[in-house]
């Protein structure tokens, strides 16, 4: 069971990294700065300003909406390839890292929250709050973002742009403001899934980088540019970790998703 | 309706037409004969806004399109069809035609032009939840036609609708081509098969090496011993 | 070198430990850059490759009691074999390019690391090599270090400036700007890839086994973590990657900044700099430091050396500088092929080279091609064709558009592989060869979009597959024919400037150089008249015939009909993947069922 919440918190990360990179062309490492920045964010308004931290989600939507904006902007403005895209919001990265540091210091933080000793039942299983909360605002995102690229106009140009932009703009889609948007959106999912981090774990700034191979594997697993798949993806990984560290010791969880990760890489057919 | 004065296209230092001037009037089916190479798909790329131009003027309905952002050239009632399809191929071909009906002139008009379209193509119909890349290539070419549509277009532009499929599909597209066309849109075709082009454009430009050098009547066109000599490399005696 | 003497200054061990980093970091950032900077292939996996340096050290030395300096080599042939065996399988999947290679090797370094960290390699705890004597090369510990480093560095820094001067760099120059294209030249990029990375690896292993003792406790999480591919790729970037020197620059000064910011007290603000340093290199110089310097440095240059250079504007004087190439040509013959047999042992068809003029006599069958079918999804482009090509003869092309003429010259270079059929060159089969290999049995093509490599000279693109094609010639040779070729096309007062530089003409003018370079037995022109004018058209087809009365036969896909009647001794017109016609262009052209084929038929 706690594979499938470490799986729906790798797949709530991994939706906005796989929009982004499969429809954007951009592979946004900034994005786990992003969620970190957004889980200290939380944090301080839930520990020191006192706000219930789910609360503090209308701030930060709002605010790493424009973040996603901005990033967007710029990678835009200078046509950045995706490999230099990787690089340059790495730089990013390490600028956010060393920001939160600077604020927060490199000390363990632990948000004690109402949340954080409440339980579920169902049945005879209890399921942590924070737990469930991250699973929920999992689903809910994904399905959200699945339905509305299906079936919404808006959804719909921006998977045309992905795959074609010259005929999409053809068709009048505006190529910029919608890759602003959906860049804008990515940046509120960071947000999210910075929430989710800061309710369940306790949070350090190197730790920005333990995520980055797992939550890969999941975008790659679950397929480029898809709403549906990195959650899938992230839950299957979870879940066999969970069972790797059941049967092995904990240690060996890594090899599970990067192996897939590697496997997928290779056999992957055609192009990016 | 649509003018095109001395239009200059280049790729990097490479230029692809050399001051090319034709013009479309409303409701007229005119067509662009020429070899390969001579830059007949540069040419309607260049007025559906697809490629910038690097001189020239390109007007619709008066209005300057020279410095027009690509994406705003659909609102002026023009559509096209690009060489090669070009589908979105990972999208249904319901939501490939309902991209082409983006625009919210387009948008208000979709389920009537939806069944437009599929009375057009019937084979559409069937395949509405399919995977545009899944369907074979005269079905693609059909939705590549019926998206332009979709658009609501007073401008229809075609490249090389009849490229890769058997004669008798050949032969739907052209009867299709026809209707439209009947129905009052203007259409640009830019054809390989030139014969067949000819025998329904209204008016024809032949394109060789990136310049005009025969216009007029499609017959005219026909029989130039320019047309001979651009496609066979020598003058036929009549 | 004035370096060596610094341990025997008595200077404080904080100042050569710190010399020892800068050097530490000069050797991984330029062992990266042998594979990642100069092949374009970006690898994330460079910790992967360091740590199991540091891992063989620390385990033979601190587990097993070797000699730390025996330990050394071992890490580097460790390094090396799991780099190639890696390489052996990622470098044969032709989808793992760019990002999706990076990731790949990023998930190499974690798949590494959890099996370290789970086998008795290191069980969990780490591994202390406190014990481990550190060999005295120099009066103190850290002075050793030092030494040790300055001559890894120093080796390191030989070996990447050796290699874009030897064959193997040219290759892998050619392998970033446009791999497929290189293939087809005659590089073997799958070779050349994984030499690249072995040696890459050996230098990562070995620089890891000496900061294993350095350290002296090593632990799985510290070595096979994201940070030391991150900082080399940063240190590249930032120094640039395509300089020898360039890693080694940028390495120094993250050293410094990194340092400088520890000593200030401000090592997180140490970090947002290095991260904004990045940021700001990738968007601002994606070429790096060096190249800036080296663009503005030839910016004020250029102007001076201009008028020196042996100038031959391109419309004046045509025919003398014709006649000037032409001589200069026929002897070089003999040169490539002298060299070419005795240079090229592996090749099948190298002992071949000398005798051809003897054995296939001119309108001998050269190339035959029997029932060649390709399909595209489901789309026969082509569907069964059979030709001959004889010795010496231009043979014309056509047919209308997508009927087949530029899958069937792809084919037959190797760049696509045939569905069925047979392609036979000289009697041998070339259908399941590799394109470098198509390329060293005598075959050269043009691109109908020039596909020049763009950050390689004008000249440095016709000397690859001088170097690469049929003659395997020497650099220094290489350059020499190189400019007779671009003599020939007219393009010798531009030798040393950038493909992007020239008009299309002139590309498609270096196409045709870069294709002859290789004194290739038979060259394959698609289109290489499109877009030009007609003045521009008249002088390659002079050129052309030129190229034919030197004994190289022509398959010439082209679509100005006016060139193939003036060109062609005999035509082939194609029509929907399949042989329509052939024989002679007037005969071919008058043909009821070719008219039709081009004009269509009209609506009955």
């Amino acid at each position: 069971m706690s594979g499938v919440f470490i799986g729906s918190l790798y797949g709530l990360l991994g939706l906005g990294i796989g929009l982004s990179w499969g429809l954007l062309h951009i592979i946004n490492l900034a994005h786990f700065g992003f969620a970190f920045l957004a889980a200290y964010l939380c944090y301080q308004l839930a520990s020191v300003g006192g706000m219930d931290p789910l609360l503090t989600l209308a701030l930060i939507i709002p605010l790493f909406f424009l973040l996603g904006v901005a990033v967007q902007w710029l990678l835009a403005r200078f046509a950045v390839t995706p490999l230099n895209s990787l690089l340059a919001t790495f730089g990013l990265t390490a600028i956010i890292e060393a920001g939160i540091q600077a604020g927060w210091t490199a000390d363990f933080r632990k948000l004690e929250s109402v949340y954080a000793g409440q339980k579920f039942r169902i049945g005879e299983l209890f399921i942590p709050v924070p737990e469930l909360l991250t699973l929920s605002l999992a689903l809910a995102l994904s399905f959200g973002i699945w339905a509305a690229m299906r079936y919404t106009d808006l959804g719909r140009a921006m998977r045309a742009l992905a795959e074609d932009a010259p005929v999409a703009a053809a068709f009048g889609i505006n190529r910029r403001a919608h890759g602003l948007m959906l860049a804008g959106i990515c940046g509120a999912l960071a947000g999210v899934a910075g929430v989710c981090l800061a309710l369940s774990f306790t949070l350090t700034p190197s730790q920005i980088y333990a995520w980055v191979g797992v939550v890969f594997a999941a975008v790659m697993l679950g397929g480029l540019g898809s709403a549906l798949g990195p959650l899938t993806a992230g839950i299957v990984i979870g879940v066999s970790e969970a069972v790797t560290m059941a049967f092995t010791s904990p240690s060996w969880a890594p090899i599970v998703s990067f192996t897939l990760l590697i496997a997928l890489l290779l056999l992957r057919p055609g192009r990016t | 309706m649509l003018e095109v004065r001395d239009l200059r296209v280049c790729y990097g230092a490479a230029p692809a037409l050399w001051g090319v001037s034709l013009a479309i009037h409303a409701g007229e089916l005119v067509c662009v004969v020429g070899p390969n190479g001579a830059g007949k798909t540069t040419l309607i790329n260049a007025v559906a806004g697809l490629q910038p131009s690097s001189a020239g003027r390109l007007t619709m309905d008066g209005r300057d399109m020279t410095a027009v952002a690509p994406h705003r050239f659909c609102s002026t009632g023009i559509a096209i069809v690009p060489e090669g399809r070009r589908l979105f191929t990972r999208m249904t071909v319901r939501e490939n035609l309902e991209v082409g009906s983006y625009l919210r002139a387009a948008r208000k008009e979709r389920a009537r032009s939806l069944e437009y379209v599929c009375t057009l193509f019937p084979p559409v119909r069937d395949k509405l939840n399919m995977a545009a890349g899944s369907l074979s290539g005269g079905q693609q070419q059909m939705v590549a036609i019926g998206r332009a549509l979709m658009a609501r277009p007073r401008l229809l532009l075609l490249d090389e609708p009849s490229l890769g499929l058997s004669p008798a599909m050949v032969l739907v597209m052209f009867r299709a081509i026809c209707e439209v066309h009947a129905a009052g849109t203007a259409v640009l075709l830019v054809e390989q098969n030139v014969a067949m082009a000819l025998d329904i454009a209204d008016r024809a430009y032949l394109l060789e090496e990136g310049r005009i050098v025969a216009e007029g009547a499609p017959d005219d066109v026909f029989n130039s011993p320019d047309l001979r000599r651009a496609y066979l490399g020598i003058v036929a005696e009549k | 070198m004035a370096l060596g003497v610094v341990p025997f200054l008595h200077l404080p061990a904080f100042y050569e430990s710190f010399l020892y980093l800068v050097l530490h970091w000069i050797v991984l950032a330029t062992s990266w850059n042998i594979l990642s900077g100069y092949s374009g292939y970006f690898s994330f996996g460079h910790g992967a490759f360091y740590g199991t340096g540091v891992y063989t050290t620390a385990v033979l030395a601190g587990k097993y009691d070797v000699p730390f300096l025996w330990t050394l080599p071992a890490a580097a042939l460790l390094a090396a074999l799991i780099g190639v065996a890696i390489g052996a399988v990622v470098f044969r999947v032709r989808s793992v390019r760019g990002e999706v290679f990076a990731l790949l090797t990023l998930a190499v370094t974690f798949v590494l690391a959890t099996i370290v960290l789970n086998t008795p390699i290191d069980g969990g705890p780490g591994i202390y090599l406190s014990a481990v004597s550190v060999p005295a090369l120099a009066p103190t510990a850290s002075g050793t270090f030092y030494v040790m480093a300055l001559i890894l560095a120093v080796v390191t820094l030989m070996i990447a400036r050796w290699i874009p001067q030897a064959r193997l760099g040219v290759g892998l120059f050619a392998i970033h700007d446009d791999e497929d294209a290189a293939e087809v030249m005659g590089v073997p990029t799958y070779r050349y890839k994984l030499v690249a990375l072995g040696i890459s690896c050996a230098l990562a292993g070995v620089a890891g086994g000496i900061q294993a003792l350095f350290v002296s406790y090593v632990t799985a999480n510290s070595t096979f973590n994201i940070t030391v591919p991150l900082t080399v790729i940063l240190m590249s970037v930032l120094g640039g990657t395509r300089h020898w020197a360039g890693p080694a620059l940028g390495a120094t000064a993250i050293t410094l900044l990194l340092y400088a910011s520890t000593a200030a007290d401000q090592p997180v603000a140490g970090k947002a700099v290095s991260g904004a340093i990045l940021l700001a290199a990738v968007l601002f110089m994606p070429n790096g430091i060096l190249e800036l310097l080296r663009a503005k440095f030839a910016r004020h240059r250029l102007p001076i050396a201009m008028p020196s250079m042996p100038a031959a504007p391109q419309a004046t004087m045509p025919a003398s500088r014709i006649n000037a190439g032409a001589t200069s040509v026929t002897s070089n013959p003999q040169v490539s092929l002298g060299q070419g047999s005795a240079a090229s042992p592996e090749l099948p068809m190298a002992n071949a080279d000398q005798q051809i003029p003897a054995i296939v006599h001119v309108g001998a069958v050269l190339l035959t091609v029997r029932a060649l079918r390709k399909s595209f999804k489901g789309v026969h482009a082509l569907d069964g064709v059979d030709l001959d090509v004889h010795a010496g003869e231009i043979l014309g092309l056509i047919g209308p558009n997508g009927s087949g003429k530029s899958t069937l010259i792809n084919v037959v270079s190797g760049h696509y592989r045939a569905d069925s059929g047979s392609v036979r060159f000289l009697g041998h089969e070339l259908a399941d060869l590799p394109a470098h290999r198509i390329a060293g049995a005598g075959i050269a093509r043009t691109y109908q979009v020039p596909r020049p490599f763009p950050h390689l000279t004008v000249r440095d693109n016709v000397a690859l597959t001088a170097m690469f094609g049929p003659a395997r010639l020497v650099r220094s040779a290489a350059d020499k024919v190189a400019m007779q070729w671009l003599a020939f096309t007219g393009l010798r007062s531009r030798a040393d400037e950038m493909p992007t530089d020239l008009n299309l003409h002139q590309t498609k003018f270096l196409e045709l150089a870069r294709a002859l370079a290789s004194r290739p037995r038979l060259l394959m022109l698609d289109e290489v008249l499109s877009g030009l004018t007609p003045a521009e058209i008249d002088e390659a087809v002079a050129l052309i015939l030129r190229i034919r009365d030197q004994g190289t036969t022509i398959i010439l896909v082209e679509h100005v009909m006016r060139v193939v009647t003036a060109l062609s001794d005999r035509v082939v017109v194609l029509d929907q993947g399949r042989v329509l016609a052939h024989g002679k262009v007037s005969d071919i052209m008058a043909r009821n069922d070719v008219a039709i084929a081009y004009l269509g038929v009209p609506h009955a």
